[in-house]
Order: C-alpha cells, then structure tokens, then sequence
C-alpha cells in the first residue's frame, strides 16, 4: 500500500509516494534528493538528520512521512536564499564551526530553532539547543560560538542600530 | 606571512553549510543495487555450510556472492592479509562478512539477507586476552594467539630501583572504544565510461585500498580507481578496509553500479577500534626527583585480526616512558588475538593508552615525592640528544619543556588554588559536597609512520595562465582542515591569493600518491611536497612566456631515524603537549563536570589557526569521552552497545565552554614554515589530565576507565583515599 503525501519544502510543494512504514528522513533524501539531511543513528540519538517540521525541530528519521502530510519542511537546502547563506551560514564559516560537516546540516538546524525561541539566548541556552546533535569533531566550542555571533548580529538588526 | 598562521576560511565550508557537499553515503548512481552484509551470528563458529538459494529466490534479489566468489585473495589487511573478505570456514568476530546480497532497493536487500542460511559450529570465543595467550588456548590464527610482541632493555631497571628513593607500582585497564564517525562506512561502485572499476568510498588511503580492492578481485592496480576526497569522520576507524571490497566485488559480479552504507549498528560491531589494553607499570624516582627506572608490561586485546595492532603496539612502547628522560627502562608488549571485535588505528595510535599509565604514574610519583606535578614534569623531560626510552637519540628538536613551561605560565594553573575553592555556583547548602581539582598531563606523540614503513608524499602543483592555483593532492579530507593548510602554503610560497587556490583530493587516476590520512602526517609531508613544487614551478615561471599552463610535481620523504626496532619504530619527529584540566565533582552524585581545559601545544609552527584550534576542541572532547564515558561492551564476544543511545559520547553539555588551545611553536628546521603536526596530540593528554584532575579533586586515584558517576559513587564510599 502506498500513501499519497503532500509537503512544502523549503517552500516547494511536492507530492510523494510514500510506504506506511517510510521514515520522512528517507523521503527527503531518496525521493525529494536533498542529501544535505544526513542519517547518523536512525533511532534519534544523533540529531544529523534535524529538520524543521511546522516550525520545529525533529529528527526527521523518527517522523514517519506519511504523519507529515501537509506539512511545511525546511532543511539544510531551504536556509540560503537567492541572495546568498544566511547570517547563521556564513557565521558557521567565519567561526570555524565546520569541520568534517556531516553534524552541520542538523547543527544549523538546531541553531535556527533556539535562535526561534530566543533572541539573546545564554550560552547555556545554546548549550541546551544543540545538546541533541552529536559531533565528534570540533568539541562543540565553534558552533556554540557562530550561534552566539548570529544571535547578537540579528539583535543589532531588530534594534534598527 | 600572508596566508600561513592566518583565520583562513575553511575551502571546503561553504558547501558544507549549504548542504551540497557530496559525502560517499550521499552518492547516488543510476541502476545501483543495494548491497546488504550478512554479518557472522556468533562470535566464534566454524562455517558448516551456506546456503544462498531461499535469498536468491527473492523477487528482485540480483546476486548473492560468498566466498567462492571472491577471484583473487580472500584476505586483507593493512600490514598482515588475515581477515577474510567473505568468510568460508570460520568466523572470529560479530563483524565478520560472510555473503552479500545485491538488491534492486535496501529492503529487498535487507530482507533476502536475514533468509541467507549459514550453518555453524558454535565454538566457545576467547574473550580475555591473557587467558588466549596461553599455550594450551585455541588458536585463532594458525602462528597462534599472540599477534605481536615486543621487548625492551634499556640500562638496568633493578640497579635503578634499588637506588630509587620513591617507587609506584600501577595496573591501569583502558577500554575498547569506538570512532564514532558521524558517517557511517559508505560508498558506491561502478564501471566509469573508460570501464574501470571505480570505487567512491569513506577511507584514509586510496591508494592503498586500490592495492587492498585489485589484490581481492585479481586485477591489476590500473583496472582500479579509488575517490572520494570527503568523509564525514573518520579518525582512524576509516583507515583500514570496510566497504570498498565488497562494493568493488558485487559490481565486478554484476556489471552494475552498486552503493553501501552500514547502519549504526553494523558499523560500531564492523570497523576496527581502539585497542583496549592492560598495563602494568612501575616507576623509580632518586629523592631529587630524577626519574631512575620504569618497568611497563602491555596486553593489548587486538580481537580478531591484525589491522594495525602490531604498530599500535609498537608505539606503546616507543611512548611507554612518556616524554622523560629514564636512563632504565624494560619493556614487555603483547598484541593477543581474542574474539572481542577488531581493533586498529585510532586518533593517538597506541600513544593514548600509554599516556593513561604513565602521566598517572607521574603524579603519583610527584605526589609522593612532594613534588609540584608540573615542576616534576619539567624536570625530567627529554631534551634534544637525550635517548629515548627505547635508546635512540633525540635528533630532532623537543617541545617538551616548553609546552610544560607555558602550562605554568598559563591562567588555569596559576589561578588554580582560587579555582578549586569556588564554589559560588552552587547554593550554600550544596556548595560543602561539592569539590574540585586541577590535573595536567605531558605527553609526546610519534609523527609519521615512522622508520621501515613507506612514508612519502608526492603532489602536483597547476598555475593556469590566469593565475588561478590547484594542488593535487592524494590525502583525504577527514574533517581535520588539511586541504585549507595546503591551499596557505601554496599561496604563502608562490604569492598567490587564497581565493584564487583550489584543492583537489584524493583519486587514484587524478592526483599523485600523498600517503596515508593518518599519524598527524599530512600538514606536514604534504607541506613539504607542496613547497618543493612551489620551487620548481617558480623556476618554470620564470623562463615561460605569460600565457602558459605550468604545473610541476615533487616528492618528499619523511626523513628518519637512523636505528630501526620494528615495523615503524621509532620516530624521528614527535608533536608534544601539556594539557591542564579543571573538574568539578558532586560527591553526592559522582557526577563530574569538566570546568575548563587549557592545551598548550607544540606542533610546530601553526598553519591554519582555526583549524588548530578546533582540532584542539574536538581532541578535548574525545579526551573527556575516553576519561567519563565510552566503552565498547561485550558479553561473550558480542557486543552491548551498539547505537548512541548505550554507547554515550560527549555532548555539548558535557564538553565546558572554558577551552583554551596556546600554540608553543617550536619551529621545527624540516617541517613546511616550521610545522609539524597536531592532531592527536591535541587529543592524548587530555583524558589523564582528568584523572589526576580527579585525583585533586577527592583523593581518589582512577586506574580502569571509563570513570563513570558510579565509579566516582563506590569509590568514595569505599573510602579508596590515596595519599
């Protein structure tokens, strides 16, 4: 049996044929092709395979694809726009947050999500934020770093400074 | 300088960030199959039969291979061929392949793989290593049990003991631990239009796995091209074999493309790990505080095959006396074969477990001696011309001291009596359980494979007439930033901007041999190949007209000692550091908090300092794994904890926001602008830093890691004090 699914990624409707038992992780890479979310567990440990759902944040490899039906998805490919990476992208860059990368796709994700729920988060809050993302490479220090950059560069934006 | 030493941007960060970097799991080749393992069912069993017919049934199965299937040698491994590239007799460990199914989908795959019957002779696995070393054990292999052995002398270690005024003796247990790579073992095969047999895969190595793939399928090396430039981790547990053969043997089988990728949970039981050991030390020191004598007996539990457990061994050894000066030192080291998993290179290669043993023999041997810890340190490190534990002179520059001495410069050690006694986080009635300390470690690391071992690097340089700059370079990009460290020097030397360099990685039919992705090695070998093309292009710069294409090759040979003990023993040129850890501990809990980490680190001249850094800030994360968390568990040869919700690792929350990485650039004469290496120094010194941390904090003396909250519980509730 087959179900018909409807999404929006990163803006785009899409329609899918999905199985009862398909994970929405594997949907997005294997049928939708965006390779960006990656698979690092499969049982919601590591967080690589982060997306944002309705606004948000799930391991997309314990979301079954057909119990997201109409719902809006945003992943590592939705963050940059036309106009370039976004400040949390390129605070990544210039931070040096990004090392073998494969922990980074979630990582943004989970910093868009508490950069959603708060505005000047502490470095605690971040710490928490991003507690559900493993990466073994950089120690964390970086990414905690680019978060805080982004979070302060948006502030100085709202305050119209 | 212009681009070396500089907060360069990573070359390879904006694709990461977006998404659109391609890892070996990612690749997607038109009309691939799936391909499925089936892994051994037992720890130790003979093959009886195996019978493929009930999976070859299933409707869009393609092909089941086994054994027999397999043209050329069924047998690999880095240094020794012993493991099996399909089992056909026996099988020695959980992680051992005995057929593969190639499917239309992975569930087709998935599916006709539980329906391959194999049936077994169920034997009992040897699990302890020291019982699998006696005569009368079964042997795994037909020399016997134990792979590897090694044995020292260095002057007189009774003469020295007798003249000791202090001596310590230790048995410290430190266990199997996993890479944990985010991506797991990964890759895709195919016939490329020229029709070779290409394999994308996660690896170290290349070139070696081209030899390792066309000596399994009886080919010639140039019917073989290995690529894929970027994996997602890798640090040392992509090092030897893990998908490529069997990808390589289903598309020769099949004449189709075909794609890998190992669940957590085959990848934690498959790939090789860090070797557990045992180790038995004791220490001799005068009343001044010299060290006289160390005495150090090693089992290394290297499970089922050989990989790389004799040169892991072997620098267990070389590192056995950690970076001090003892005039007497005996060394006995067994490799044992056991059905405990397999183990092989892992970021620190032997040096990681050594430096448990010894840098707690060091404080030990300080605190009894009324020493200050780093002060003893200093006093007895190794200086350039002194011998080494193993007898061989020092040639080259030693780090050593100056990384002890700008640890007692820096802020956590002088600060330390303040630190220890804040407790203003916690509330009052908290505060009085609440106890902290402050431990260092020293530590040297072997860089390079060391002498007897091939140990070169050959690059290609292009300066297209527009300027534009590429180095082909065959080493892969693991995470650790190499590719952004080659680009700088290339710039640096010929003047060119770093935007307008490029890096091109790790293919066998594009890029020259630049050798392994392991030992701390490539900044350094590939560095010193890059400049000595960057020499010869500028002679052909300078006698070509403007509108020409120049490229230019060298090689270099990583120079080395002139004394050979073994397979890669010793080294000439070692990285060094001194790390100083602060912890906190919950005595009503146990739980410990690692408060801040300071990593002075000589690894030669910094090239890209961004990247140091964050080597330095994952070394101090895996460091705390290996200290508080990590074990690869077994319970009669199969395995506990084979995901991330039982095998714990740090997370943000348990690595502290307080990590400060000083560079103490020793400039070393042979290296590219005086660098070396440092990514497993970076890492080594850590994790018995937090012990002897620990140790300050509530008098307890750690010896089995991992250091649990229980561990810490029991501990002080058996009043297991140490003066």
């Amino acid at each position: 049996m087959k179900i018909d699914l409807r999404l929006t990624i990163n803006g785009r409707d899409a329609r899918f044929e999905v199985d009862p038992d398909e994970r929405l992780l594997d949907t997005l890479r294997e049928k939708a092709g965006l390779t960006g979310t990656k698979k690092g567990c499969a049982i919601g440990e590591c967080g690589a395979c982060s997306v944002l759902l309705d606004g948000k944040l799930v391991p997309s490899c314990l979301v079954l694809a057909a119990s997201a039906d109409g719902a809006e998805i945003v992943t590592v490919e939705g963050l940059s726009s036309k106009s370039g990476l976004s400040d949390l992208q390129r605070a990544f860059i210039e931070e040096g947050a990004v090392q073998c990368g494969y922990c980074t796709p979630g990582m943004l994700l989970a910093g868009e999500y508490l950069l959603s729920r708060y505005q000047r988060p502490t470095s605690d809050q971040i710490r928490e934020g991003i507690s559900g993302n493993l990466c073994r490479c950089t120690g964390y220090t970086k990414i905690v770093s680019a978060i805080r950059k982004t979070a302060r560069r948006r502030a100085i934006r709202r305050s119209g400074r | 300088m212009r681009a070396v030493g500089k907060r360069v941007r990573r070359l390879d960060a904006e694709d990461k960030v977006t998404g659109r970097m391609i890892y070996p799991s990612d690749r997607v080749v038109d009309g691939m199959l799936w391909v499925e393992v089936v892994r051994a069912a037992h720890p130790h069993a003979r093959i009886l039969s195996i019978d493929t017919s009930e999976a070859e049934a299933v409707e869009g199965v393609v092909r089941v291979l086994t054994a027999r299937d397999v043209p050329g040698l069924n047998a690999f491994g880095i240094q020794i061929q012993d493991m099996p590239v399909l089992c056909d007799d026996r099988v020695r460990y959980m992680g051992d392949a005995v057929a593969l199914v190639g499917a239309e989908t992975r569930g087709i795959a998935r599916t006709a793989a539980k329906l391959v019957k194999v049936n077994y002779e169920v034997l009992e696995p040897l699990t302890d290593p020291e019982k699998a070393m006696l005569p009368e054990a079964v042997k795994l292999h037909p020399d016997g049990n134990i792979m590897h052995q090694g044995h020292f002398n260095k002057g007189d270690i009774e003469l020295g003991f007798r003249k000791s005024a202090v001596v310590v003796e230790g048995f410290y247990q430190v266990p199997m631990i996993d890479h944990a790579f985010l991506e797991t073992e990964a890759g895709v095969s195919y016939y490329d239009q020229d029709g070779l047999l290409t394999v994308e895969s996660c690896g170290q190595y290349v070139f070696r796995d081209q030899t390792q793939i066309a000596r399994a399928l009886g080919l010639e090396l140039d019917q073989v091209r290995v690529t894929a430039p970027y994996v997602g981790g890798a640090f040392g547990g992509k090092d030897e074999i893990t998908v490529q053969i069997h990808l390589a043997l289903m598309t020769y089988h099949t004449r189709r493309p075909a794609k890998m990728v190992a669940s957590r949970e085959e990848s934690i039981v498959a790939h090789t790990k860090r070797h557990p050991a045992r180790m038995w030390y004791k220490t001799g020191a005068s009343k001044g505080g010299k060290l006289l004598s160390v005495q150090a007996r090693f089992i290394s539990d290297t499970g089922a095959y050989a990989s790389l457990g004799g040169p892991v061994l072997n620098l267990m050894m070389e590192h056995a006396a950690g970076p001090y000066l003892v005039p007497n030192v005996k060394i006995d080291a067994y490799a044992v074969y056991t059905n405990n998993g397999f183990s092989g290179a892992f970021r620190g290669f032997g040096c990681t477990q050594a430096c448990v043993a010894v840098e707690s023999q060091m404080d030990r041997m300080a605190h009894r001696l009324g020493r200050d810890p780093l002060a003893f340190r200093q006093a007895n490190v190794l200086h350039r011309g002194d011998l080494a534990a193993l007898g061989y002179e020092m040639k080259l520059k030693v780090g050593a001291e100056a990384t002890v001495k700008s640890a007692r410069k820096g802020k956590l050690w002088k600060s330390k009596r303040r630190l220890v006694k804040d407790s203003t986080r916690h509330s009052p009635s908290l505060a009085p359980y609440i106890k902290r300390g402050v431990g260092v470690a020293t530590q040297m690391q072997g860089l390079g494979l060391g002498i007897g071992i091939p140990d070169y690097a050959e690059v290609e340089l292009r300066l297209d007439r527009d300027g534009r700059l590429t180095v082909y370079a065959g080493t892969n990009e693991i995470g650790q930033g190499a590719y952004t460290a080659y680009a700088q020097m290339a710039a640096e030397r010929l003047g060119v901007p770093m935007e307008r360099v490029a890096v091109v990685g790790a293919d066998t039919a594009t890029t020259p041999d630049s050798g392994t992705t392991t030992a701390s090695r490539t900044t350094y070998a590939v560095g010193n190949a890059i400049i000595m093309a960057a020499e010869k292009l500028e002679l052909l710069k300078a006698n070509a007209g403007r509108s020409e294409d120049l490229s230019a090759r060298a090689t270099f040979h990583v120079p080395t000692q002139d004394v050979e003990l073994g397979d890669g023993l010793p080294h000439l040129l070692y990285s060094y550091g001194t790390h100083v850890v602060l912890v906190e501990v919950n005595t009503l809990t146990g739980e410990v908090t690692i408060e801040a980490v300071e990593a002075h680190l000589d690894g030669g001249r910094v090239i890209f300092r961004t990247g140091f850094e964050g080597q330095s800030e994952g070394g101090v994360a895996q460091g705390i794994g290996y200290a508080l968390f990590e074990e690869v568990m077994f319970e009669k040869g199969r395995f506990l904890n084979t995901n991330f919700n039982t095998y714990i690792m740090p997370s943000s929350l348990d690595v502290p926001a307080a990590i400060r990485t000083v560079p103490v650039q020793v400039l070393e004469a042979s290296g590219p602008y005086g660098a070396k290496g440092i990514s497993e120094t970076c890492m080594v010194g850590v994790t018995p830093a937090i012990m002897n941390a620990l140790q300050d904090a509530i008098g307890v003396r750690f010896t089995r890691l991992p250091v649990r909250a229980e561990d810490v519980l029991f501990a002080l509730e058996e009043g297991r004090h140490e003066d």
